[in-house]
């Protein structure tokens, strides 16, 4: 079973098609590049695989697996609950002054004990006796929060969260780390899903809380060694030379143990001395178990690392195959590298 | 990390030493001008809606402009569940448990379906929900009293002693503590995964999402906690003054004090919410205070706007944002975070030091 299955996946933004009909299929342990040149639609698969988009046509799977969360009773469950309290607030805020009047204020008296049982007897009678008035404010109180639980839950079945939790995480193109956090923490932010301290050890700084975090901050170091800049964790992100902030996101993608990871452009701007160690680096995450799908413009990186490679121009794919075929595929070197320029 | 403790301690010292400080001026003949009544209902009350606040906008980055509608809910709560004109009178240390539950419940509504929007219209919608509050509240008489409010309401009581209005000195303490307790989770949350995730949704949500962080949940964490510290304050506040008042006395100035006071002090720093509480609310009681003293020698009286030193508190207040802003905007005692954000810094190599634990 391939990792991951890109199938006829179209992206339209309005009148334009970024993406057109794509099919990609990563089997586990490659290393797989997507290239073509600017505005080809590489970013905007990145984006629908992580759910950043969702697509306009096509599906997505990862282990055979559509990546949305699934319709479960809990849910229902949850749309239920949230539906019935919105009906009960509709009910209260409709009838609020007549049912206090009915139920609190005609019982109590001053310095007497408040007959509670009366006053709920005489709520159900309250209920009773407005019948129609309540069960209409309920039942449209109740379909619209039932409504709005509803869409919130669709909307949030693809999102890049979602995605995470399932293995999948990714770099950008342009750095996104958290730059006023420290080296240390942009990594355990990349953990966070993993770690499970509650609101209340976290208020009060429980012991196991505490374990919690040394136990995370032990990996966190582990994973920066991996990526060589073990010794600026202390360092504040948007202090580190470019080289670094580019491996630093490759460690907090790492850090939430990801089964496919991917790279947007890892190599941008980097020298050939950075460039040839992030290649020795890509290398060794492949080796850990990862699957990397990359997308990157230095065909020096990319011929030299790549167990496939996917071309798109114009939002489609033109070439599809193992380097050497797409180095000689006469529609890559027209489209991309160039009709002059063979090598 | 010393710097922290050292400004820590020193405001704490000062805020032991105001009753011992009244003590002082009344010995020497001076009562009136006595600061320990008033710190303990503005101050103190102050720097709690701000500690909330601070929660939301300083570490989340949601600019919130209604908190007074929770200070109002944590009032009327308060008031309904402990006054004997209704039935339930459960006292004042249970409601200063159920109140804040309430308002966080209060915040979850209003958050759930509004946190989505982002920037400018989140702060719309936070506005709009605070003139929502005030307008239920007046126009509810049957249960809320409309614009007489709820009095007389119980003040906290311990065994053995019954707090008494015209002692303030056991009610400052009692909030000095409440203030400390608090300050103390709020700084532990800060330097949890929690405040982790706060501060990652503001410097990137996108790619917080992405490291699989539910940022709805985040937000809406934030937002109940910073509802349920405003709805204490509101219940500290209402016990004090034994009455909820008017429900227009927590409008949108309220509000916007609270977020001045955060930008005076530094956003996103404990400290620096203290330190701007005192500083803001310090000055509109010396204000107070020299009005009230030119009062007494009938030197103005209430009639002349110009001669009455309460009145220029806007203005010195207005003033003192826009010098802030120029001149520091990261606030008086920024944290190390926010500095970097709000201003166009010169790369500086070397290692900051801020670490995690």
């Amino acid at each position: 079973m391939s990792l991951l299955d890109v199938r006829k996946v179209t992206m339209r933004f309005g009148g334009l098609t970024a993406v057109n009909q794509v099919d990609i299929t990563v089997e586990p342990g490659q290393i797989f590049s997507v290239i073509g040149p600017n505005g080809a639609g590489k970013t905007t698969v990145f984006n629908t695989i992580t759910g950043i988009y969702e697509p306009t046509e096509g599906t997505v799977l990862f282990q055979g697996r559509d990546l949305r969360r699934p319709f479960s009773r809990n849910v229902a469950a949850g749309i239920a609950v949230i539906a019935v309290l919105t009906g009960a607030l509709a009910v209260i805020a409709l009838h609020l002054e007549s049912m206090w009047t009915a139920t609190v204020a005609s019982h109590y008296r001053f310095r007497q004990p408040f007959p509670w049982g009366k006053a709920w007897g005489d709520l159900f009678a309250f209920l009773g006796h407005n019948g129609a008035s309540v069960a209409l404010s309920f039942v449209l109180g109740a379909a619209l929060g039932g409504a709005g639980a509803f869409v919130v839950w669709r909307r949030q079945r693809r999102t890049p969260n979602v995605i995470a939790e399932q293995g999948v995480c990714r770099t950008f193109q342009n750095i996104r780390l958290f730059q006023d956090m420290t080296v240390l923490e942009n990594v355990l932010m990349g953990m966070d899903m993993r770690l499970g301290s509650r609101l209340w050890h976290m208020a009060f700084r429980l012991p196991r809380q505490g374990r919690e975090e040394r136990e995370a901050a032990g990996q966190a170091a582990t994973l920066l060694e991996f990526v060589g800049l073990r010794d600026r964790a202390g360092m504040l992100a948007k202090n580190l030379p470019y080289g670094d902030q580019r491996r630093l996101e490759i460690a907090r993608a790492l850090a939430t143990r990801p089964k496919l990871l991917l790279l947007d452009e890892p190599a941008a701007g980097m020298n050939p001395a950075e460039s040839g160690d992030l290649m020795k680096l890509i290398r060794r995450i492949r080796e850990t178990g990862v699957t990397v799908l990359l997308i990157e413009h230095h065909m020096k990186v990319v011929m030299g690392i790549s167990d496939r490679i996917a071309v798109l121009d114009y939002g489609s794919k033109i070439a599809e195959g193992t380097p050497e075929e797409v180095r000689s595929n006469p529609r890559v070197i027209e489209a991309y590298l160039g009709k002059e320029e063979i090598s | 990390m010393s710097r922290f403790f050292k400004a820590e301690r020193v405001l704490l010292a000062l805020a032991l030493a105001i009753p011992l400080f009244d003590l002082l001026l009344e010995a020497v003949g001076l009562q009136e001008w006595r600061v320990g009544n008033e710190t303990c209902q503005r101050v103190l009350i102050f720097a709690i809606m701000g500690l909330g606040l601070n929660v939301v906008v300083g570490y989340t980055g949601l600019l919130h402009l209604g908190v007074a509608a929770f200070m109002a809910i944590g009032v009327y709560a308060y008031a309904i569940l402990t006054c004997n004109i209704y039935p339930y009178q459960i006292g004042f240390w249970w409601a200063l448990l159920l109140a804040p539950a309430i308002c966080a419940g209060a915040g979850v509504f209003l958050g759930s379906p509004t946190l989505r929007l982002r920037g400018d219209y989140l702060a719309i919608v936070t506005l709009g929900f605070g003139e929502i509050v005030q307008d239920v509240l007046k126009n509810v008489p049957t249960i809320t009293k409309g614009t007489q409010g709820i009095n007389p309401l119980p003040p906290p009581s311990v065994p053995g002693y019954t707090f008494n209005l015209t002692v303030y000195e056991p009610w400052y303490y009692l909030y000095l503590a409440i203030l400390v307790g608090l300050v103390v989770i709020v700084r532990n949350l800060e330097n949890s995964r929690l405040g982790r995730q706060w501060m990652s949704i503001r410097e990137d949500e996108l790619a917080a999402t992405c490291m699989g962080i539910n940022a709805t949940k985040t937000k809406l964490l934030a937002f109940a906690i910073a509802a349920a510290i405003c709805g204490l304050a509101g219940v500290l506040w209402a016990s004090k003054l034994s009455s909820t008042a008017d429900p227009t006395s927590y409008d949108f100035n309220v509000s916007i004090t609270v977020l001045c006071l955060l930008i005076v002090g530094g956003l996103g720093s404990l400290r620096g919410v203290m330190a701007g509480t005192g500083i803001v609310m310090g000055f509109d009681i010396l204000l107070q205070k020299i009005t009230e003293a030119l009062q007494r020698e009938g030197l103005t009286s209430s009639a002349s706007v110009f001669l009455t030193p309460t009145n220029w508190k806007f203005l010195a207040f207005g003033l003192a944002l826009v010098l802030m802003m120029r001149f520091r905007p990261e606030g008086i005692f920024p944290s190390n975070r926010m500095k970097g954000e709000l201003r166009v810094e010169r790369a500086e190599p070397g290692v900051t030091g801020v670490g995690v634990e």
